[in-house]
């Protein structure tokens, strides 16, 4: 079906900018938090956004309640960034709407790039309906199946799980490295940039995800399992592979 | 000691390259190939590059001449290197060449003369170890083309000394390039992680997980890589590719760089990247 009206429902810093990226490109914006009775007002939309707390019972409550109250072919889109699209699924009674539309927010500009995330129901016209949303939103936007990692985090964690493997057995510094994947091969940030700046912690994540379903290869570096331990999250704990003030 | 004056063996691809970047900054550069005609186009390359930058008005007629001035073309190896303070080896990645031409000039260099081999693949150790000198080998690893781009990875062996490390970093230094010092080891510090990320890419789509296109334009739109993992490998070329990841994948002996199926299908099919017109995606003619 054609979207003309999305719901946003959950919470945190991403909704207002959403919000605004959608009203600019004139699509009709109804937004809610989970505080109170958000399915009452996704009755007309065309698509659902949950954008809640990255925890699966929550998530599950919220496309349980908006599969009750929304119209029949509304799409239900999440917005994880973990493997959950075919779990969502399954507690609806509509698992070819359900899709993962995965917001990455680029470091040195201010634009965003969507993974189209495909459950194993998902159909093709959810597919081709989201991908003409986001064309006219006016964002880049790919398609994957559900996997761990998806497409980026599954890049990014696997360079800079090397680089700790390198760095913990004193191969070279973890400056001159980020220095020379810069200089030398033009990579925009060195791989502990991008741990810093993605989190530790979320590194840790997807790599155990990945090493749990696709094998030990993906098993991380110890260091970085310390480094979560002693609370080194990257820039937003104010240490991690490097001190921020 | 300061290093004044080099030699650079082999005036290909890197090796002229390189001369041409430490003659700009002023040093006497001996540049040897074991055939005139290599010598000959190898500084026809660096007048080449010369020309496009006076052309440009980067750098003056007279500036130009002044580079080539500085530049020694010759075959003769006892020439080249018999009173310079430093040996620059950018000849075939063959670790058995290598080993021999190093021996050679253990016998005939100063016992000062640094050794600085500008291998991507070989073991720096292991060509050190064929020499009286193994505190004064190291290895110098540029990337082509040596003129444009600015990092050099400087690679140790527990042997190299201090002084040696030194020298090295303040002459990458005053050569206007960035140096990055790392034990000597499979692929260093570029090449291997260029190879996680060129694998996980190319993993993803074994996979059955998204296309090339797909994979690309999320690392681009995203992070603002300038390529993604299938252009870069289509540029440079899939053999290429495919030689790379297995020398890593038989060399640290790790399941991370064992070479992709797509990769190896490809290469069989005769699909090798641009210079074919079709790799991972498909070039028009010119293109």
């Amino acid at each position: 079906m054609k979207i003309n009206t999305v719901s946003i429902i959950g919470e945190g810093e991403l909704i207002p900018k959403l919000k605004g990226l959608l009203s600019e490109a004139g699509f009709k914006v109804i937004t809610a938090d989970l505080n109170g009775d958000y399915a009452k007002l996704v009755a007309d939309v065309d698509l659902v956004l949950e954008v809640a707390p990255e925890d699966i019972t929550v998530k599950k409550k919220v496309f349980k309640n908006c599969d009750a109250k929304c119209q029949k072919d509304a799409i239900l889109a999440t917005i994880t960034s973990k493997p959950w699209v075919t779990q969502l699924a399954k507690v609806t009674k509509r698992p070819e709407e359900v899709i993962g539309l995965n917001f990455t927010k680029n470091p040195f500009e201010e634009k965003y790039l969507v993974q189209i995330v495909k459950g194993l129901q998902t159909s093709g016209d959810t597919i081709r309906d989201v991908k003409e949303f986001l064309e006219k939103v006016g964002v880049t936007a790919v398609k994957l199946e559900e996997n761990p990692g998806f497409i980026l985090d599954r890049v990014i964690a696997s360079i800079v799980n090397e680089a700790a493997v390198m760095y913990s057995s004193k191969l070279a510094t973890k400056e001159d490295i980020d220095k020379m994947m810069k200089v030398c091969v033009n990579w925009p940030m060195g791989p502990f940039e991008f741990a810093d700046n993605i989190g530790v912690d979320r590194v840790v994540e997807v790599l155990d995800s990945m090493a749990q379903q696709l094998g030990p290869k993906y098993q991380p570096c110890f260091l970085l399992r310390k480094m979560v331990d002693a609370g080194w999250l990257g820039k937003k704990a104010g240490r991690g592979f490097y001190v921020y003030s | 000691m300061e290093i004044k004056s080099i030699a650079l063996l082999g005036a290909g691809t890197m090796g002229h390259g390189i001369a041409q970047v430490c003659a700009q900054a002023g040093y006497q550069v001996n540049l040897r190939d074991v055939k005139d005609e290599f010598v000959e186009a190898g500084i026809s390359k660096i007048r080449k590059f010369l020309g496009g930058s006076v052309e440009k008005n980067r750098i003056t007629q007279a500036e130009a001449d002044a580079v080539l001035g500085k530049i020694k073309g010759m075959t003769d190896l006892k020439e080249a290197v018999k009173d310079v303070d430093l040996v620059i080896e950018a000849i075939v990645e063959d670790i058995n060449v290598k080993k021999e031409l190093y021996k050679e000039l253990d016998q005939i260099c100063r016992p000062d003369t640094i050794f600085a081999s500008n291998t991507s693949a070989q073991s720096i150790t292991e060509m050190a170890m064929v020499t009286k000198r193994p505190g004064k080998f190291i290895g110098m690893h540029w990337f082509n083309p040596a003129q444009l781009m600015r990092g050099i990875e400087v690679i140790t062996h527990d042997k190299t000394s201090k002084e040696t490390v030194d020298i090295m970093v303040d002459l990458c230094k005053k050569l206007g390039k960035e140096p990055g010092v790392c034990k000597d080891s499979p692929g260093f510090m570029v090449n291997r992680l260029l190879q996680i990320w060129f694998n996980e890419g190319l993993n993803m789509y074994d996979e059955g997980i998204a296309e090339p296109q797909d994979i690309d334009t999320a690392l681009k739109a995203a992070y603002n890589f300038r390529m993604g993992p299938f252009e870069l490998r289509d540029l440079v070329g899939l053999d290429i590719g495919i030689a790379s990841t297995t020398t890593h994948y038989r060399e640290l002996m790790r399941e991370q760089f064992r070479p992709p199926r797509c990769l190896i299908m490809k290469v069989k099919a005769g699909d090798l990247g641009r210079k074919t017109g079709k790799g991972f995606y498909e070039y028009k003619s010119g293109s």
